[in-house]
């Protein structure tokens, strides 16, 4: 259908206007080159051998925690937030941790409850934890009615939650997704409870609340190199150096517009 | 009987002092931020007739706070003449949007579809803010009201952002930044924003950048923009609670390290 | 085989696919592109999204009758499932403009509720502030200096007190503060660029259930 519709309309459009803008030349060779480096550093085979990632204090703590609980006999909850889709980076950087946090937990039958706002997360969610007590050998510990939506109100899923930490009483809390408002009354209240707390967000304010309030706290691209960390697969570790190298170019455009501006305040070509 | 622990007493004290804050109701004369200027400016340098998006993309809850901004920014565009498109990127910002709309217009006696119209909520915002760059009335093809937007007079020269003047977004969270990343850099909207006081620093970056056009923010904002348009409201009478909040804080911080290098010099003595 | 190209090889396809046009039509004015894009958005990302919404509600009875069956916090979910019900009820019958059933529920519940949630946060700011600036070490006191000084900057005080104090603060807020903040965002950025590239490329296929 979807075919039909685009020939039609190319067929009755006989538009002046060029396939190509280009006033964003610019964005796409930035994007061309960020493409090309993280393919690189992820399929070049030698790149691949040499990296190593630094240690992550909040990803060395995930076994401890899931220990905790285990040993006392409480679950541990995960939410992704109220801010984020699924088709936000953050979210699946998210889910990436869950399904090393489910592995675990399945490994010792402590419990996890994963309360969403969202049903596509939910959905995902259900599959990432079911896969993950497959692959740690105990199917028949995944319970779907521990992954589940609640409400898609910011505050009503704030509440929520909020109860749901006052009731069970996890050991431990994590805390990783995009969160906004919520973030502090969560927190908070998993404080309050004495739960282990881990968290991550690409929200910059709500990491100053997660700093105070929390044990551990993974910030911005920490949560995107959780993945690799955890699961130590050289692709997804490569393609976190291709951010490193990226880091790196922008510094030095950045030092090099700062010096030109410097130089000669009139020009512009550092603004595009 | 439940044992009362100092986090308790905090509670308490922070009730008591807004609540009387909020009787006394005494005002105060606050200087006017650049931030807040800008916008004023803004709205001000508008020519008659223009037209601007107001997108509430808040939740219900941020009301208190919301509200005295998004007024004080209706009752500037409005007296200006500017004619203005109302929607909502959260839905619980789709009804509250409508009302401060239609409060505000009857004060300045315009009339709906010729110099507002509130087109409400469509989920999924950043496909919303994607697609009303392509076609606004293919975006809503019906108003709030469930009125065909042909029958809208104000939307007839109006097709996508090219036709607007700006967009103010008023928010509690993070969705003007989907505004800047997906309605500014890619269509080249002008996007500014009255948000809650909590998210200011989120778009200091935004703004410092120029991504962010102007923005005001929280309480504060509100009673700086109502004093530059000669309107008291909700801003300048929430700012004594406001204030008295944040000497609170002040005094919980203090307490907080006296207790702390205390009990530190208590455990370097016993040690 | 058919469960894998159902679940693993179909999802990963459509994304790719979905991924490189979205992509190539960013970079596109031409009245075609931005149909396709306003097509992709529009319609085909809403009807998802309408279904998603029964997901969930499917999820929410489910778990409620479950509980309730059990005898788990059967008040608390009779009064969700009450009001899952009786909101579409009022917007079927009287609609959800003016001064319907379902805006007077609006207005006067659900505002008021969530107004209440909203403004624990002012609460936990206090009891974080108490708890969490304290002046252990160099750095932390120099955090703590700086939140005085926006917490006095932001008040009606700053007119009583010495100009260098909201100057100080601005400063604060719109230099180191700032530089920060740019660097966050900046790492962010860069992680979101590589987690979406080894989405579509399917190096990273965590999403669809599955690690690599």
């Amino acid at each position: 259908m979807i075919t039909g519709y685009i020939i039609i309309t190319l067929a009755v459009t006989a538009s002046p206007v060029a396939w190509f803008d280009t006033g964003k030349t610019v964005t796409l060779i930035a994007a061309i080159i960020s493409i090309l480096i993280v393919l690189y550093t992820t399929f070049h085979k030698s790149s691949r051998e040499k990296f190593k990632v630094r240690k992550i204090a909040g990803l060395r703590a995930v076994e401890d925690a899931i220990g905790r609980a285990t040993e006392m006999a409480r679950p541990v909850l995960f939410t992704p937030g109220w801010g984020g889709d699924i088709q936000r980076p953050t979210t699946i950087a998210s889910m990436n941790i869950l399904s090393h946090v489910a592995e675990k937990t399945c490994q010792y039958d402590c419990r996890l409850v994963y309360p969403t706002h969202d049903p596509v997360i939910m959905a995902v969610a259900q599959e990432v934890i079911k896969e993950a007590c497959a692959r740690a050998g105990f199917p028949d510990r995944y319970r779907e009615n521990d992954i589940f939506y609640v409400s898609s109100s910011q505050f009503g899923y704030a509440a929520a939650v909020e109860g749901l930490i006052s009731r069970l009483k996890p050991a431990s809390i994590f805390l990783l997704g995009t969160f906004e408002a919520e973030s502090l009354i969560l927190a908070e209240t998993g404080n309050i409870n004495k739960a282990i707390q881990i968290a991550g967000t690409d929200s910059t304010i709500q990491l100053s609340f997660f700093i105070v309030a929390c044990d551990y706290v993974l910030i911005g691209e920490e949560l995107f190199a959780a993945s690799g960390y955890l699961s130590q697969d050289k692709s997804i570790l490569a393609s976190v150096r291709a951010q490193d190298i990226l880091k790196v170019i922008i510094a030095m455009l950045l030092i090099l517009a700062v010096i030109w501006a410097t130089i000669n305040p009139d020009s512009t070509w550092w603004r595009f | 009987m439940i044992k009362l622990e100092s986090r308790h007493w905090i509670f308490l004290g922070l009730f008591v002092l807004v609540v009387g804050a909020m009787v006394l109701n005494i005002s105060f004369d606050i200087a006017v931020t650049d931030e807040t200027q800008r916008l004023y400016n803004l709205i001000d340098s508008l020519p008659e007739g223009s037209t601007l998006i107001i997108s509430f993309d808040h939740e219900a809850s941020s009301l208190p706070e919301i509200r005295p901004l998004a007024l004080v920014v209706l009752r500037h565009t409005f007296s200006k003449n500017i004619k203005l498109i109302g929607t909502a990127l959260l839905a619980e910002g789709t009804g509250v949007g409508y009302q401060l709309m239609n409060m505000v217009a009857k004060e300045y006696g315009k009339q709906y579809g010729i110099d507002y119209v509130y087109l409400g909520f469509k989920p999924q915002y950043i496909a919303a803010i994607l697609s009303m760059g392509e076609s606004i009335p293919e975006t809503f093809p019906e108003d709030y009201l469930g009125k065909p937007v042909a029958q809208l007079p104000l939307l007839h020269n109006v097709k996508n952002y090219d036709d607007i003047a700006g967009v103010i977004s008023i928010a509690d969270g993070s969705l003007t930044t989907h505004w800047i990343e997906y309605g500014a850099s890619r269509y080249g909207v002008r996007v500014s924003a009255a948000v809650t006081a909590a998210m200011m620093t989120t778009y200091d970056p935004y703004l410092a950048s120029g991504q962010l056009y102007a923005m005001i923010g929280g309480l504060r904002g509100a009673a700086e923009y109502e004093r530059l348009i000669n309107r008291g409201g909700a801003g300048k009478r929430g700012m004594l609670a406001q204030t008295v909040s944040h000497i609170y804080v002040i005094c919980l911080i203090v307490v907080g390290n006296i207790v702390y290098f205390r009990a530190k010099r208590k455990k370097r003595s016993n040690s | 085989m058919v469960a894998f190209l159902m679940n693993r090889l179909g999802p990963q396809i459509i994304c790719f696919v979905f991924g490189l046009v979205l992509f190539a039509v960013y970079f596109s004015a031409h009245p075609v592109a931005r149909q396709i894009n306003t097509t992709v958005l529009v319609d085909y990302w809403q009807i998802i999204f309408a279904f998603t919404l029964i997901i969930g509600v499917i999820s929410f009875v489910n778990l409620s009758v479950h509980d309730i069956k059990r005898g788990h916090n059967r008040f608390y979910r009779f009064i969700s499932l009450f009001g899952l019900v009786i909101m579409p009820v009022f917007a079927v019958i009287w609609g959800i403009k003016g001064d319907s059933p379902f805006m007077w529920m609006f207005d006067n519940v659900q505002v008021p509720m969530q107004s209440t949630v909203f403004s624990l946060l002012a609460f936990f700011v206090a009891s974080a502030s108490y708890r969490g600036f304290r002046a252990r070490s160099l750095p932390a006191t120099v955090l703590l200096v700086a939140a005085l000084l926006t917490l006095i900057s932001r008040s009606s005080l700053e007119g009583a007190l010495p100009s260098f104090i909201a100057g100080t603060a601005d400063w604060v807020r719109g230099n180191p503060s700032m530089a920060a903040r740019r660097a966050i965002l900046i790492g962010i950025g860069l992680g979101s660029l590589t987690t979406s590239l080894r989405v579509l490329l399917g190096i990273e296929r965590t999403w669809l259930g599955g690690e690599k």
